[in-house]
C-alpha cells in the first residue's frame, strides 16, 4: 500500500504554497470587507466544497467573524453563482488541476466580474484561469484529498484571512486600473459570457460583471453560455470549455 | 507555535503595522509555521496510534470482508470527514470498493429527525434503521464530546456494530466511553490540527484494511 504521510517530503509542502496563501488571504480579506460573498465548488470532492464553506461561516473560535461563504454543487454551479454572485463576490474551487469543470467555472469567474481562486494538489495547473493558485505539488491529489492536506491549506486560507482582518488598514481594495491604454483592460481579449442572443444578429454578454453588447460576426453562431474573447467590443474567438 | 484554540491571534504581528507587504511576509511565515505544525502532529499521530490503528483496520477489514457496511457520521466539519471517508471507501484511489453509508447527507432524514425527536438523536435513530451487527460505526469528533455522537456509539455497540471513533484534545467522553471499541486521539487542542490529523488517521485505517483485505484475496 501507498504510505500515506511522508515526512520526507516537508520541505516542499510547506515551501510551495505558503507565499501563494498569503497573498491569496490578502485578496480574500480585502474582498470580505467590501461585502463579497465567496462561492465553494469541488467538483471531484463535494464534502471539501462543503468544510471549507462552514469554516467561514461558523468559525471554530469564538468571537470570530462569521463570513458568508456558499457551498454550491458542481452540477448546477455555473447557473447558480451566475445568478446568485454579484461582481466583487469569490469564487473558490477546490480541485485537482485535470478538473474541466472548475477550470471552466474558474473561467467564467472572470466574465462575471469575481476574484477566483483556486486550490488543489498534484501537478499544477498551466495557464489558470484563477486570479489566484494556491496549490500542492508533489502529491497525488486523490491522497492529498484524504492525509489532511487539502484541508490544511484551506484551514490556513481561513486563518490568515482572520489575521488580515487584525489590520484595518490594509482592507483597502486594491486600486482600479483605470488607464486608458492599459495592456490588461484594452490590448488584450478579455473573457465574455453570451449572456443573450438577438434575432437581428446583436449579442450581448457579460464582461467583468458588466452586460455589454458585442460585434460577434467573426464567431457566429454563438449561444447563450458561451464564452468568448472580446477585443474593443468585438469577439475574436471562441474559448471552448476550459481546460482545451 | 502555540496549540491554543486562541493560537490564532499572531503576537508577532503588530497593531500598528501598515505595510502589505511585510504583512504578506509574516502570514507566509505563519503558514509555514502552522504547516510544519500540522505534519509533524500528524506524523506523531500516526506514530503514536500505529498498535491501535493495526487493531482497528484488522477489525473493519473482518466485517468487510464478512459482508458488513461502514456508517460514518459527525458535526459540522466533521460531518464532511464523515462524507469524505465514505467516498474514500467507496470510491478508493486503489484496492477493493467498499460499502459506506454517510449518516450526514440527507436533509430530509436530518431535518426529520432533528426536529421530532432532538439532534442528540439524529445519529442513533440512524443506526437503528441501517445498523445490524457486523456493520462498522466511524464517528469524527474534535470534541469528543458530542452528545449525539454519544448517543450514536451507545446504540451501534448494543447492536453489535464495531464501534471506531477519532477525536481530539484529551479524548474526552468518547475515549472513556465502552460503547468505543477503537477510539484513536489527535493530542491537540487545535480543532484544525485535530481535523488534519483526524484525516490522516482515517486514510492509514482505510489503507490497513485494504492491505489485510487484499492478504485475504478475493470476497
Amino acid at each position: 500500500m501507498m504510505a500515506v504521510v511522508e515526512t520526507s517530503r516537508a520541505t516542499r509542502l510547506e515551501e510551495g504554497p505558503a507565499a501563494d496563501l498569503a497573498v491569496a488571504s490578502l485578496a480574500l480579506a480585502r474582498r470580505f470587507a467590501t461585502g463579497a460573498t465567496m462561492w465553494c465548488v469541488a467538483p471531484q470532492w463535494p464534502s471539501h466544497g462543503r468544510h471549507v464553506a462552514v469554516e467561514f461561516v461558523h468559525p471554530v473560535i469564538v468571537g470570530t467573524r462569521a463570513l458568508p461563504a456558499v457551498s454550491v454543487d458542481a452540477a448546477d454551479a455555473a447557473a447558480a453563482v451566475r445568478l446568485a454572485a454579484r461582481p466583487g463576490d469569490i469564487l473558490l474551487a477546490v480541485s485537482s488541476a485535470d478538473d474541466v469543470c472548475a477550470a471552466d467555472l474558474l473561467t467564467r469567474a472572470g466574465a462575471w466580474g469575481l476574484t477566483s481562486l483556486w486550490l488543489g494538489a498534484g501537478s499544477r495547473p498551466s495557464g489558470s484561469p484563477a486570479d489566484h493558485v494556491v496549490w500542492l505539488e508533489g502529491v497525488e491529489p486523490a491522497v492529498a484529498s484524504r492525509s489532511g492536506d487539502l484541508v490544511l491549506l484551506y484551514h490556513l486560507l481561513w486563518e490568515l484571512t482572520h489575521v488580515v482582518f487584525e489590520h484595518p488598514g490594509l482592507l483597502a481594495p486594491e486600486p482600479e486600473c483605470t488607464d486608458e491604454v492599459c495592456v490588461t483592460c484594452a490590448d488584450e481579449g478579455r473573457v465574455a459570457e453570451v449572456s443573450a442572443v438577438h434575432p437581428d444578429g446583436r449579442v450581448d454578454v457579460v464582461v467583468a460583471g458588466r452586460r455589454e453588447a458585442i460585434d460577434a460576426s467573426l464567431v457566429t453562431p454563438v449561444a447563450p453560455g458561451d464564452l468568448l474573447l472580446v477585443h474593443a467590443g468585438v469577439a475574436i474567438t471562441t474559448l471552448r470549455g476550459a481546460g482545451s | 507555535m502555540s496549540t491554543e484554540p486562541t493560537g490564532f491571534l499572531y503576537p508577532f504581528i503588530e497593531a500598528e503595522e501598515r505595510d502589505g507587504a511585510a504583512l504578506v511576509a509574516d502570514l507566509a511565515h505563519s503558514a509555514r509555521s502552522k504547516m510544519a505544525d500540522s505534519r509533524a502532529l500528524r506524523a506523531a499521530t500516526l506514530d503514536r496510534c500505529g498498535d491501535a490503528i493495526e487493531l482497528a483496520g484488522t477489525a473493519m477489514a473482518a466485517c468487510f470482508a464478512a459482508g458488513g457496511r461502514l456508517l460514518a457520521f459527525g458535526n459540522g466539519g466533521s460531518a464532511t470527514d464523515a462524507d469524505g471517508t465514505v467516498d474514500l471507501f467507496r470510491h478508493p484511489p486503489q484496492g477493493r470498493p467498499l460499502p459506506a453509508l454517510s449518516l450526514v447527507d440527507d436533509q430530509a432524514v436530518l431535518t426529520a429527525l432533528s426536529n421530532d425527536v432532538g439532534f442528540e438523536l439524529v445519529f442513533s435513530r440512524q443506526v437503528i434503521a441501517h445498523g445490524q451487527a457486523g456493520d462498522i460505526a466511524v464517528g469524527f469528533s474534535t470534541s469528543g464530546d458530542s452528545v449525539n455522537m454519544l448517543r450514536a456509539f451507545e446504540e451501534a455497540s448494543g447492536r453489535g456494530l464495531l464501534t471506531v471513533g477519532l477525536c481530539g484534545y484529551e479524548g474526552a467522553a468518547m475515549a472513556v466511553s465502552d460503547a468505543v471499541q477503537h477510539c484513536l486521539v489527535v493530542r491537540s487542542e487545535s480543532v484544525h490540527r485535530i481535523q488534519e490529523a483526524q484525516d490522516a488517521l482515517m486514510l492509514e485505517l482505510w489503507s490497513t484494511v485494504q492491505r489485510h483485505l487484499a492478504a485475504r484475496g478475493s470476497p
